[in-house]
């Protein structure tokens, strides 16, 4: 691949983070892939993911504005880089290629 | 949500322990909103419990590792932290697990490379830690005697003083009355128990077993807190008919069935008693200095009758167990007028030998040892270690385990030098002393924890060699207890300051400069070590000594002439199952016409320690023309004398051609003689009571030694009887039939007395056997010494390599310069033999008081040789020397031009 490996629990925080555009941090996240996915999805999980994806280069992050919700902690926000949507982009387009060479079509 | 629950608080502290402090207020940010979501969704408690998950989920390596990394950045650069705190990921750590697995690396390789040395701290602590492990096992077990029962620091044992002129005495037994009339006058004494030892007979459905009875008091159940198995331990010995019988005595018994309620007949044929067994108690464990296999009362005793209102009579120890808050010197103080009213005919007798009172008053008194004493009171416990080898055994562990811990201090410190340029480097690129230090220090206690775990593995496997070398005892499940394992860590963890703190302090503190310039010096160089060597071999030399001597003053015991014939003949206990008179009968008659068999012989007393263990003393003590006199009162048969080879100087012996020989006539040693006063005995008459029989002397003998040698020859008076039973019999056979009477005694016993056991044995090792106290002593003694001498060569060894290869070039300069080998040998070997000589100067006087200490306990001892200290001397220097030679021989011999080519 060339790059920064990506795992697949890492390849869908990035993929939320793209979702969430903007508004993408650690409880938002969590929740947007529990109702997508079905799965248990624990926080300090999600938290590793992201910073991982930061220090790969594929997301960049900022302190957000103070809140009232949260005892008036700042949220961290999370973007996604160039990097990161070029290999979401090579990795999907990978994944295209492969689905299309399935000589069976009835698998689809 | 204006009014929101809180999750908990702990959780968050916790999490602030986790996690990096800059990413902390987003990650709790980021679980409150969640927690508050949740206590709308499925409640508070569950919110709750989710919350914890979520907060414990955060121990990953991923946050632990950074968490770690910070606090030892702001350990190293407190001052700096602003700078720190503004970046969000801390740019480098200091005890960052890289660092540590550099550490690990760098001690792993220097380890490796100087395999000698670090094999030789390895060798040398762990066996220091193994020899120390056996050591103290056998201390703890020492000191640990007696201690298992409840309420132990409110049981004693009654004792007699008595302040004969010449010197006080101690004495364990008393009075079959004292024990009631003390408990009458005393309420204070909350239990009291008198216990007289003997061996019985047992027969259950036809089978026989031989066991050790205890005769008692139903208090022994109170005073004594040995768990009852079966049986209620108030009722246990209520009646005169109820038996308790110890845990592995039940088993041989009764093996599965239940044993309470079944019926025991104890004693000889013919003259058997029925016993309900009431009680199953556990086994007496092996550090109790009371042990038994049956209890019953004491007023089945078959000298009761007679002795319930003797004073005079002393045949058992006596336990108390006092009230709670009771003082011992109040009672002490309060039994004086006890003592006054009972114990007149001692006193009387005292007084006529012109006794003085001590200070505290007393002539005579009636005094309490602790229980916890009771073990090492020789003269009350009888038996017992004293508590001075307690004290010795902890010393030489001690010893042994600084040996080793100097070896380490010098290897490191003679080492440190080729580490240097590391420490230099490392100090140049920022590694603070604190950090090399404990990088260091790691690594001695890297070595020290290998060295413990071989220790350990040596001591788990040399346990049964040591025990079975020693007879020791010892269990290595005492080291699982709590309080040993904190012991055991608080030694480990010393030993590793002190082997390996001094060194690693040392090398932190080098000069960057000086030392990446490859100058290193140490003011003073090799002082530290020298007064270490010396120390060393102070250590060694000593024990070498009190060893020899230890050595020769038991067997100047062993071979001291003890005034009768000990080879040749062989002792054979008789036993409680049959009548030795009649199987002693027997043997004559069977062995009349045998010529190998050159007399036999009974007696009452055996010689030495045969293999029942057992010993028994009987004395008398009456008035003759005034004079006080106390004698070993000895029971003999025909032939006595002839068979140990004692020579009469006057009189005759017994003989069955007078029959009054075995009424009232009586054999005494010269000490007798003297003690009575006769020069000429023989034909005298005494009486040992006024009504009584009136003895006559008929044989005189030399004095001969009828116990150990510790004690002096007493004054023996020897009788024949018809009705006192012999418990032992004397055999003498020919020199050259030795092995075979042996099997042919066995033969003739299994006729004679079927179903009894043969223990007998050579008289000889019944009298080698008295000394095996002294003799495992020696034993762990030459043992010890043994150790610390190989441990403290191995340091010198050591050493003495390293000092010679940092003067390779020094002796390639000489060598060139035209000096011979054996004045190189000389040069880089004196300063070795300097240092023991320094040694031995300080041990031979400390060797010789303490051994001038221990020898005054016996009567008959060796006088302290200075040659011995020559001996010891001489051999340490060469051992030193061929230690020290082995390098020097070799650097002396090296061609000049290799070592001073080697820059």
């Amino acid at each position: 691949m060339g790059r920064a490996y990506l795992g697949e629990f890492e390849e869908l925080v990035l993929l939320t983070v793209a979702v969430l555009e903007g508004d993408a941090y650690g409880v938002a996240i969590a929740s947007e892939l529990k109702q997508r996915t079905n799965r248990t999805i624990s926080l300090s999980g999600v938290h590793i993911a992201l910073y991982r994806l930061e220090e790969k280069g594929f997301v960049q992050s900022e302190l957000g504005g103070a809140t009232t919700t949260r005892g008036g902690r700042r949220k961290r926000l999370f973007t996604m880089t160039t990097a990161g949507k070029q290999t979401l982009g090579e990795m999907r387009e990978v994944r295209n290629q492969l689905w299309e060479s399935i000589p069976n079509p009835s698998l689809t | 949500m204006t009014n929101h629950s809180l999750p908990p608080a702990w959780a968050d502290r916790l999490l602030g322990w986790l996690c990096p402090p800059q990413l902390l207020e987003e990650l709790i940010g980021d679980l409150h909103e969640q927690f508050a979501d949740d206590v709308v969704r499925v409640g508070e408690q569950k919110a709750r419990q989710r919350y914890v998950l979520e907060v414990l989920k955060f121990c990953r390596p991923y946050f632990l590792k950074r968490r770690a990394a910070d606090l030892t950045r702001q350990v190293a650069h407190p001052v700096e932290d602003t700078y720190h705190q503004s970046t969000s990921y801390p740019p480098f750590f200091l005890l960052h697990p890289d660092m540590l697995r550099n550490y690990l690396k760098i001690a792993f390789r220097t380890l490796w490379r100087s395999k000698g040395y670090t094999a030789i701290n390895v060798v040398g602590l762990s066996v220091a830690f193994c020899v120390c492990t056996f050591l103290f096992l056998m201390v703890y077990r020492q000191l640990t005697f007696d201690s298992f029962h409840r309420d132990g620091e409110r049981i004693f044992q009654t004792y007699r003083f008595s302040n004969y002129p010449d010197k006080p005495k101690r004495t364990a037994g008393m009075p079959m009355p004292f024990t009631p009339a003390l408990k009458t006058e005393f309420p204070e004494i909350e239990a009291a128990a008198r216990l007289l030892s003997s061996g019985s007979l047992i027969e259950y459905k036809g089978r026989l077993f031989e066991k050790a009875l205890r005769y008692t008091d139903a208090d022994f159940l109170t005073v004594f807190s040995f768990p009852m198995i079966r049986g209620d331990r108030a009722v246990a010995l209520r009646d005169l008919s109820s038996i308790v019988l110890s845990e592995t005595t039940a088993k041989a018994i009764f093996g599965t069935e239940n044993p309470i309620g079944k019926t025991l007949l104890l004693g000889t044929e013919g003259n058997q008693q029925r016993y309900n067994v009431t009680g199953i108690m556990a086994d007496a464990p092996d550090n109790s200095s009371i042990d038994f296999d049956v209890l019953i009362r004491i007023e089945n005793s078959p000298t009761y009758k007679e002795s319930k209102d003797q004073w005079d009579a002393f045949s058992h120890p006596v336990f108390l167990k006092l009230a709670p808050g009771v003082d011992q010197t109040s009672l002490e103080n309060r039994l004086k007028t006890f003592t006054q009213k009972y114990f007149t005919s001692d006193i009387d007798g005292l007084k006529k030998k012109g006794a003085k009172p001590d200070e505290r008053g007393d002539l005579y008194a009636i005094r309490l040892q602790k229980l916890a004493n009771v073990h090492f009171d020789t003269d009350i416990a009888g038996s017992g270690a004293p508590v001075a080898i307690v004290y010795a055994l902890s010393g030489i562990g001690i010893f042994i385990l600084l040996i080793a811990c100097i070896n380490f201090i010098n290897l490191s410190i003679a080492r440190s030098f080729t580490r240097a340029r590391e420490v230099g480097v490392r100090k140049s690129l920022g590694a603070l002393k604190k950090q090399l230090f404990m990088q260091i220090w790691g690594e001695s206690t890297l070595i020290c924890f290998v060295g413990f775990l071989v220790g350990s593995l040596l001591a788990y496997l040399l346990v049964p060699v040591f025990n079975a070398q020693f007879n020791a005892k010892i269990n290595l499940i005492y080291l699982l207890k709590p309080g040993v394992i904190v012991g055991i860590l608080a030694m480990f963890i010393l030993v590793t300051l002190v082997a390996g703190g001094y060194p690693s302090w040392q090398m932190a503190k080098f000069n960057t400069v000086e030392v990446l310039k490859g100058k290193v010096a140490i003011k003073r160089p090799g002082f530290l070590r020298n007064s270490l060597i010396v120390t060393q071999f102070t250590i060694s030399c000593l024990l070498t000594c009190c060893t020899i001597f230890a050595i020769q003053q038991v067997n100047f015991l062993r071979t001291m002439p003890l005034g009768f014939e000990k080879e040749q003949v062989i002792s054979i206990p008789v036993g409680n199952k049959y009548n030795g008179r009649q199987l002693l009968q027997r043997l004559r008659n069977k062995l009349a016409n045998d010529p190998t068999i050159l007399a036999i012989s009974g007696s009452g007393v055996n010689l030495g320690r045969g293999k029942d263990g057992s010993v028994s003393r009987s004395t008398m003590g009456f008035t003759y023309k005034e004079k006080e006199i106390s004698t070993d009162w000895l029971l003999v048969d025909y032939d006595y004398l002839k068979t140990l080879n004692i020579k009469l100087l006057a009189g005759r012996e017994f003989s069955p051609a007078y029959p009054s020989d075995s009424l009232d006539r009586v054999i005494i040693t010269e000490s007798m003689a003297k003690m009575i006063g006769e020069k000429d005995p023989v034909g005298q008459f005494f009486q040992t009571d006024s009504a009584g029989t009136k003895y006559q002397i008929i044989g005189l003998i030399p004095d001969y030694h009828l116990y150990s040698l510790q004690n002096e020859k007493a004054p023996i008076t020897m009788h024949l009887s018809n009705t006192e039973s012999i418990s032992y019999i004397f055999v003498r056979v020919t020199p050259q039939s030795l092995n075979s009477s042996m099997d042919k005694l066995k033969g003739i016993w299994s006729e004679i007395a079927p179903g009894a056991d043969f223990i007998a044995s050579f008289l000889d090792k019944n009298i080698d056997a008295l000394y095996r106290n002294e003799e495992s002593i020696s034993r762990v003694f030459s043992f010890a010494s043994g150790i610390a001498i190989l441990l403290s060569c191995l340091g010198l060894f050591a050493v003495a390599l390293m000092v010679i290869e940092q003067r390779t070039k020094e002796i390639g300069v000489r060598k060139v310069l035209g000096a011979s080998i054996p004045g190189i040998v000389l040069l880089l070997s004196q300063d070795f033999v300097k240092l023991v000589l320094i040694a031995l100067a300080i041990a031979s006087p400390l060797a010789w008081f303490f051994m001038q200490k221990w020898l005054d306990s016996y009567s008959y001892r060796i006088t302290i040789s200075l040659w011995v200290f020559v001996g010891v001397g001489a051999s340490a220097i060469l051992i030193a020397l061929a230690t020290v030679s082995f390098h020097s021989i070799k650097a002396a011999l090296m061609n000049p031009v290799k070592s001073l080519r080697s820059e």
